[in-house]
């Protein structure tokens, strides 16, 4: 599609010698993921005291333990609570942290310049510095233990991140694909729904996808804003088999922790092949 | 910070008069597309701000009400506490050594894949595959069994564990962060694949080889997410906490050599429930970060490029 | 036309003064569900230890119809960060699970109630008066507790057998525990011990073994440089000798049995709690034991029973009769007992630790035997360290990495070690 057309040469060399280095470098990354994959199917004694990366046998009760959920609460209501949040957070972030980016990116207004520094400086600030103060605000909203806690701020553009992803792409975009919008008699809301939205794709598909996954392994505010067990997580289930103070169950810990993978790694290879499709292929001619 | 991170463009703003009555309705169209923002950026990020940046002033344990001490926090950081110093230093070290490792990696893993047409979703997936764990419990497991001793690494290579010896726990903290190279490299991909395909066709009509168009067309039009990646990835290493405390078990060992600054930071407010204290903490680094940005930001005007501001 | 500006501003005024409106009528009221009282209630612990405690609580509501349970537990790391945050947020559970170390922080935080208010609905006539002690602060009983557990020498049975060295019988002293590690070493070929140099429990029991204490009764320090000093080097010997981990395992302890080097296999013994070393039966398949601590050269006992856990009860709670009344069933009620067992240590209330006991097994007759062998052997417990002791527990092992490392003397460590104490303890 883009340079390979231009440098298109049948398998040559060059394209040999980059398949093999790519497979080279995943037998490496890859490894560490074998490790947690026979990691959980090896016996208590086996998980941390053993250096083998096979178990002596298969220890399939670490699985049987963990779909048993935690404390009367069944894995697939975990389920269901991890996919809430985390979609409701795609569906927030896309939508809030999109409006805010065209607005810094493509519009002009006064106090452009100090809201965009002050947007980069919440993300420099520490937010064990910051998790109190919110807690106090989240409980006087009355909204401790419920998911808003968890889903509000995403709807609120609160990860600066994203808005800043979105706005770099948005820039990269060529402005006379607005002014013709513009002659055409769209509006700023117009043009950004029928012209420029298409056209960061790729910036709102990478955003939906990095929320789902760190929503999901987002641990800490889990662990701070829910109380009741029916609301737990598999993220904060997966926690619950080790407590440094009794006896722990760290077999059926990375049997869980490859359950809590499979949605993700499901999610992540429905939503990538989106990426592929950017402006170069959507047909657009600046 | 400030004014280096104004998009150039407002400061055109006075040149547009002619259009000010189109200049004003999009003012305030502006403010529309703002409005969740400003809501969010008030209530659940100025205001708790607001509130750290008074307690970093106050003698505060969590529970009791906090006492105004004035500078006290800061003067105790910086001349009385020896292991604040050394976070920093630990710091620095990872920054400086993790960024640069993991956007190499993302980057070089990008190009790879980005003239593909075969198999570049297998890759895709599977590169980012690590990046889909974060840093839980049972990577950290792993993580200290390939690095330990008697481990993968120390069989292949000879070397001893790492995550037991201070002089080498950081760099397998680093290479944790640097293995999950999926967010940059996802990101790398969209920017890639954002660029215009006429650029390179007419870069080749004008006779131009591979490495010409990759030095002519991708670093100009990738320069957008190069810097985005390199200000997000320089921010988040200097706050890096959850690989460190996963590996070393909350600890900052051995012998305080993974202790990192936020980490030091968690220690002294909720451990040891010096809330004033870490607050001090939190805005040092904030104004640290800051500053570092800052001098991203103004360096980006050489370098980075945006098609938005054409040929200007 | 500024106008528009204006509107958005507006827009986001109004939003924010429907916050304020929100956070009016908002706010933590516990509010009876269906004329019921609710009562929220956590602790720390494995899905063991939730399992039992929830059957237990089913059993309280179903003697209580107008009172509801709303239970959460989290591993201890995780519960302590969350417990502080509620807390401090003004929104702490009506009940809660403490750490001998957190009771004082709580109580003069000011977020736990004086449980001498609820005398007529919390009985404490039957809990060892020795422990019942540990949960008061300047006289006000805070916090009542659950269990009780003491350290141990927990070790690998048939691995010492092999060596030849003698057993440890009854009773040993610091010296004679040296040399049967040393001992071990040298037949078995591995250190005999986890490094105790790294562990404020470990320091706390050979002062106690000399007649001294951790902390003075005013929350001060109990102990000098010198005493610190001749510990780490006594421990900086045995290491250097090979009688004790070496640093490079000492380093991955993270709480858990299976990271001592015991639990690699890594060594013969290992000092822990009591409740935990039963974590070593599933790493060590041919058999764990336990022993006592080692005692003072004269023969003073350093090891106590420890409170292992508390409950405590919200000052804000709404309903404050109610919550002590869940105190009290977990702590007195014969077939709670029956259901919880000893997964919050053996239980501290007598009566019922008679009653249960021969219904122990496993490793939960094995502690409640190795308890009962140090019945009445053992001196009281100390009072509930003061607040600053939750950051000195992990400097204390910080500073001794520093020796462990060879980077700093022990004398050097030690200095600096009480540097940091009484500035922390001053604050």
């Amino acid at each position: 599609m883009t340079s390979t057309a231009v440098s298109r040469k049948p398998l040559g060399r060059g394209r040999i010698a980059v398949h093999l280095g790519c497979l080279a470098a995943l037998l490496v990354m890859l490894y560490p993921l074998a490790w947690l994959l026979a990691t959980s199917l090896k016996p208590a004694d086996e998980v941390v005291a053993s250096l083998d990366l096979l178990p002596g046998h298969l220890e399939w009760s670490n699985y049987r333990t963990a779909l048993d959920g935690v404390n009367d609460v069944s894995v697939w209501r975990l389920l269901g609570n991890s996919l809430l949040i985390a979609g409701g957070a795609v569906v927030g972030n896309v939508l809030s942290c999109s409006l805010a980016a065209y607005a810094f990116a493509r519009l002009r207004f006064r106090l452009r310049g100090p809201l965009f520094a002050f947007m980069i400086a919440t993300i420099m600030l520490p937010h064990h510095a910051v998790l109190i103060p919110q807690y106090i605000i989240f409980n006087q909203l009355g909204l401790v233990n419920t998911y808003w806690p968890l889903i509000l701020p995403k709807f609120l553009a609160t990860e600066a991140f994203f808005v800043f992803l979105i706005v770099q792409f948005m820039r990269g975009l060529p402005r006379e694909l607005e002014e013709a919008a513009r002659i055409d008699g769209c509006g700023p809301f117009r043009s950004f729904f029928r012209v420029v939205l298409p056209l960061t794709r790729p910036a709102l598909i990478t955003t939906a996808i990095f929320t789902f996954i760190w929503t999901w392994n987002d641990f800490f505010t889990q662990l701070i804003y829910l109380f009741d067990q029916d609301k737990f997580t598999l993220t904060l289930a997966l926690r619950s088999f080790v407590d440094a103070s009794s006896t722990s169950a760290f077999g059926p810990m990375f049997a869980m922790s490859v359950i809590a993978l499979l949605p993700i790694v499901l999610f992540f290879l429905a939503f990538q092949r989106f990426l592929v499709e950017g402006m170069a292929s959507s047909g657009v001619k600046g | 910070m400030t004014t280096t991170a104004i998009p150039p463009e407002a400061k055109r703003a006075p040149a547009a008069s002619p259009r000010s009555r189109t200049a004003r309705r999009r003012e305030g169209a502006a403010w529309v597309f703002l409005s969740p923002w400003v809501l969010g950026a008030i209530v659940l990020t100025l205001l708790p701000m607001a509130v750290s940046l008074y307690l970093s002033f106050t003698d505060y344990d969590l529970f009791s009400p906090p006492e105004w001490v004035g500078l006290r926090n800061y003067t105790q950081m910086f001349t009385e506490d020896p292991r604040y110093w050394r976070s920093v230093v630990t710091t620095l070290t990872y920054v400086v050594v993790a960024v640069p490792l993991q956007l190499a990696l993302a980057l070089v893993v990008a190009l790879a894949l980005k003239g593909m047409k075969r198999g570049k979703a297998f890759y895709r997936s599977a590169f980012y595959a690590p990046s889909l764990l974060g840093a839980s419990m049972s990577v950290a497991l792993v993580w200290r069994a390939v690095f330990n001793d008697g481990g993968t690494v120390d069989n292949l290579f000879g070397t001893g564990g790492w995550v037991n010896k201070p002089g080498w726990a950081l760099l397998a903290v680093a290479l944790l962060t640097a293995w999950q190279f999926g967010a940059p490299m996802v990101i790398f991909l969209a920017g890639l694949q954002q660029i215009p395909a006429e650029l390179y066709e007419a870069a080749a009509v004008d006779g131009a080889g591979t490495w010409r168009q990759f030095l002519s067309v991708t670093v100009p039009m990738l320069s957008p997410v190069l810097f985005f990646n390199l200000v997000l990835q320089t921010i988040q290493a200097f706050q890096v906490f959850t690989p460190a405390f996963a590996i070393s078990a909350g600890k900052g060992g051995p012998a305080d050599s993974t202790l990192v600054y936020t980490m030091y930071l968690y220690d002294r407010g909720f451990v040891a429930s010096h809330m004033g204290y870490a607050s001090a903490m939190a805005w040092v680094l904030l104004a640290v970060i800051g500053v570092v940005t800052a001098v991203l930001f103004r360096t980006s005007r050489s370098w980075v490029f945006y098609a938005s501001e054409g040929d200007r | 036309m500024p106008g528009h500006r204006t509107k958005g501003f507006c827009a986001s005024a109004a939003a924010l003064a429907l916050c304020a409106v929100l956070a009016g009528c908002g706010g933590s009221e516990e509010s009876a569900d269906g004329g019921k009282v609710v009562l929220r209630y956590t602790w720390w612990g494995n899905p063991d230890r939730a399992e039992r405690t929830e059957q237990a609580v089913a059993l309280f509501e179903k003697q209580h119809p107008d009172i509801d349970v709303t239970t959460s537990f989290s591993g201890y790391d995780a519960y302590k960060q969350k417990l502080a945050t509620q807390a401090a947020g003004g929104d702490a559970p009506d009940v809660m699970q403490l750490d001998y170390r957190q009771i004082d922080q709580y109580a003069s935080g000011g977020v736990l109630l004086d449980l001498a208010q609820q005398k007529a609905v919390l009985r404490t006539s039957e809990i060892d008066q020795g422990l019942l002690a540990t949960g008061r602060v300047d006289d006000v009983q805070y916090a009542v507790p659950q269990g009780r557990g003491t350290e141990t020498v927990a070790y690998d049975v048939e691995t010492w057998k092999k060596s030849g060295v003698p057993l440890p019988d009854g009773s040993w002293t610091w010296s004679q525990w040296a040399d049967s590690m040393r001992a071990l070493a040298e037949k078995t070929g591995k250190p005999g011990a986890t490094d105790p140099g790294q562990s404020e429990d470990a320091f706390e029991v050979w002062l106690r073994g000399q007649g001294r204490s951790l902390y003075t009764e005013d929350g001060g320090l109990g102990f000098t440089a010198d005493d610190l000093a001749r510990w780490w080097t006594f421990t900086d010997e045995l290491r250097r000798e090979g009688a004790v981990s070496p640093a490079e395992q000492t380093t991955q302890l993270d709480g858990s049995v299976e990271n001592t080097p015991l639990g690699r296999g890594q060594s013969v013994t290992d000092a822990n709690w009591d409740a935990p070393a039963s974590g070593f039966l599933a790493l060590v398949p041919t058999g764990v034991a336990l022993a006592p601590m080692p005692s003072g050269e004269d023969g003073t006992p350093g090891q106590y029973f420890k409170p292992s856990m508390f409950l405590g009860v919200s000052a804000d709670t709404g309903h404050p009769e109610e919550a002590a009344q869940l105190v009290d069933f977990m702590i007195n009620d014969r077939r709670a007992a029956k259901i919880l067992g000893a997964s919050r240590g053996i239980p501290v209330n007598e009566t019922i630790r008679d009653a249960i006991g021969p219904q122990l097994k496993d490793f939960d007759k094995t502690i409640a035997d190795f308890q009962s062998s140090l019945d009445g052997r053992l001196k009281d417990p100390p009072q509930a360290p003061p607040s600053g002791d939750n950051a000195l527990q992990s400097t204390f092992q910080r500073d001794y990495d520093q020796v462990s490392y060879e980077r700093m003397s022990p004398r050097e460590a030690a200095e600096n070690y009480v540097t940091e104490a009484k500035a922390e303890l001053r604050s």
